[in-house]
């Protein structure tokens, strides 16, 4: 039965090409726009995430706190929902990390001894907005001497703009690009519409006969629907495979220009595993955007009848 | 099996059908004659369901057609063959496929078109013509392929509105002899007719109709 509809649509896609060029053409670039907006929204909160959630906040201790103090305050600290990843630096280990910024130059490195960098705790918050609550929190314990922010953003404040930025920018890509991508999903609605609508102009004549010799509602709809729903497979197979392909081929020079910001996955599994995701919803907004359209356009014909 | 009581027909103030009455048995075959306007097609539309009695009632085989919902319309007429004056073929369709498309609406299985198919065409002369294109076919072709259409799907009533209507005499004629042949195998035939000279060749009941009431005096012949 179905292969009767599908021979059908297909006739009908023959019979108008330029129609169903039309349709297809619309339709893939709604959804390569709708797959590279995609990839940039989850770029952008990826940027976001690691500027937000990289190290931040150093707790530098006094030269008297004990083993015990420290560790009781380092546990404490690790069982905050608010804090991730708590790293307890050594005198020594802060030395080593002297070092090791000052290698181009081992003369400084060989003038201190480790006594003069204090011990420290180095934890990331969850959340930007977290930090200067816990940030002063710390800063009243006793075994704290003072607290700080990692440098390199240049501070507290500098990294709180740079945060603030991306996420006015994330926002801005979010609902910029969702505002864009709907107004190319209304556009592909009406020229479906349009085009269905002429299709069902065309085939009043057949409707009347199949009307006239028993033929359902849903026989007679089949067509249509097999119709639009073969634009929308097409468009999103299009209009994803060439987004794909863009951001496979830019992906090595992007990762490279990023250095360690992940803006999209370093490995091949995780890539398509998102690219999946993306044509998975497209293919399932695809079906809705074609039943939609073709089930209006039917309805629509039907009144004016 | 096919009952109209009392039916009455306005198309705004025009009457169209005023308390007609009648009844044909199955298996019978009968012509519905008239002159333009008598209300020969409004009789078959009201039989098929296509527009509903203001007064009386019609019935197929014990079931009110005004009854019908919207829904159940489709599957009651697909027990109706209905062979149109102007044919009513998929003009982009083979022969084959036109007939098909019968199978395809009652849901028949595909295993089952072809042998289908074939025989019917048998039956009505076009088994040459089967891949052929409606503009390919005469008027005579036309109407047989409308013919096979209407009777693939094995249908209890068959419906036929002035099917010689477009049609020479000779063409005519060798679709009334498969008319005739259909009826011989038990099927009942409601033909709505103008043409006095198959009237009086095929010697069967007759419904005249004259402004939309029944001339009894020609009730039958």
């Amino acid at each position: 039965m179905a292969n009767i509809h599908l021979k059908t649509a297909l006739d009908y896609i023959k019979r108008s090409p330029f129609q169903a060029l039309a349709a297809t053409f619309v339709l893939s670039l709604t959804f390569f726009v709708a797959t590279l907006v995609s990839i940039l929204v989850y770029s952008s909160s990826q940027l976001l995430s690691y500027f937000e959630t990289r190290p931040q906040v150093i707790a530098f201790l006094k030269d008297n706190a004990t083993e015990s103090q420290i560790a009781e305050l380092s546990g404490r600290l690790s069982s905050d929902t608010r804090i991730k990843e708590v790293k307890y630096v050594s005198k020594e280990e802060a030395l080593a990390i002297y070092k090791k910024a000052t290698s181009d130059n081992p003369l400084l490195g060989e003038l201190v001894s480790p006594t003069i960098f204090p011990a420290s705790l180095e934890f990331s918050v969850n959340d930007l907005t977290f930090a200067q609550g816990i940030i002063d929190e710390v800063k009243n314990e006793t075994v704290v001497d003072s607290v700080g922010f990692t440098a390199a953003l240049g501070g507290e404040e500098s990294l709180q703009d740079v945060v603030g930025r991306l996420r006015t920018i994330t926002t801005y890509v979010r609902f910029g690009g969702g505002i864009f991508t709907g107004i190319l999903a209304l556009a592909s609605f009406m020229i479906l519409l349009i085009i269905i609508s002429m299709r069902i102009a065309m085939r009043r004549e057949e409707v009347e006969i199949l009307n006239l010799i028993g033929a359902t509602r849903k026989f007679i709809r089949s067509p249509i629907i097999l119709e639009t729903l073969i634009y929308s497979t097409v468009g999103v197979m299009i209009g994803w495979t060439i987004a794909f392909i863009m951001v496979l081929y830019s992906a090595p020079g992007l990762l490279s220009y990023f250095g360690d910001v992940p803006v999209l996955p370093r490995d091949t599994l995780s890539l398509l595993i998102i690219f999946g995701v993306v044509l998975g919803v497209e293919f399932v907004f695809g079906i809705i955007l074609s039943l939609s359209g073709s089930l209006l356009a039917i309805s629509r014909v039907r009144r004016a009848r | 099996m096919v009952k109209f009581k009392d039916v009455t027909k306005k198309f705004g103030n025009v009457v169209a059908l005023e308390k007609v009455s009648f009844e044909v048995e199955k298996g019978e075959f009968v012509f519905i004659t008239g002159p333009s306007g008598a209300g020969k097609t409004t009789i078959l539309k009201l039989i098929l369901g296509e527009i509903l009695p203001d007064g009386g009632g019609v019935s197929v085989n014990g079931v009110s057609v005004g009854d019908l919902s919207a829904s159940e319309i489709p599957f009651y007429r697909q027990g109706i063959g209905t062979v149109f004056q102007d044919f009513k073929v998929l003009p982009e369709r083979t022969v084959r496929e036109n007939v098909e498309v019968a199978l395809a609406v009652i849901g028949l299985s595909q295993d089952e078109w072809d042998g289908r198919v074939k025989h019917v065409l048998k039956l009505v002369g076009l088994e040459k013509q089967i891949d052929l294109f409606p503009r390919q076919l005469s008027g005579g072709e036309l109407q047989r392929t409308s013919l096979a259409r209407a009777l693939v799907v094995n249908p209890k009533i068959l419906l036929a509105d002035e099917p010689t209507g477009n049609l020479d005499w000779e063409t005519s004629d060798s679709i009334m002899q498969i008319f005739e042949k259909i009826h011989k195998e038990g099927k009942t035939v409601i033909m709505a007719t103008h043409n006095e000279e198959i009237i009086k060749k095929y010697k069967k009941r007759v419904i005249h109709l004259v402004g939309g009431r029944m001339n009894n005096g020609k009730h039958s012949s």
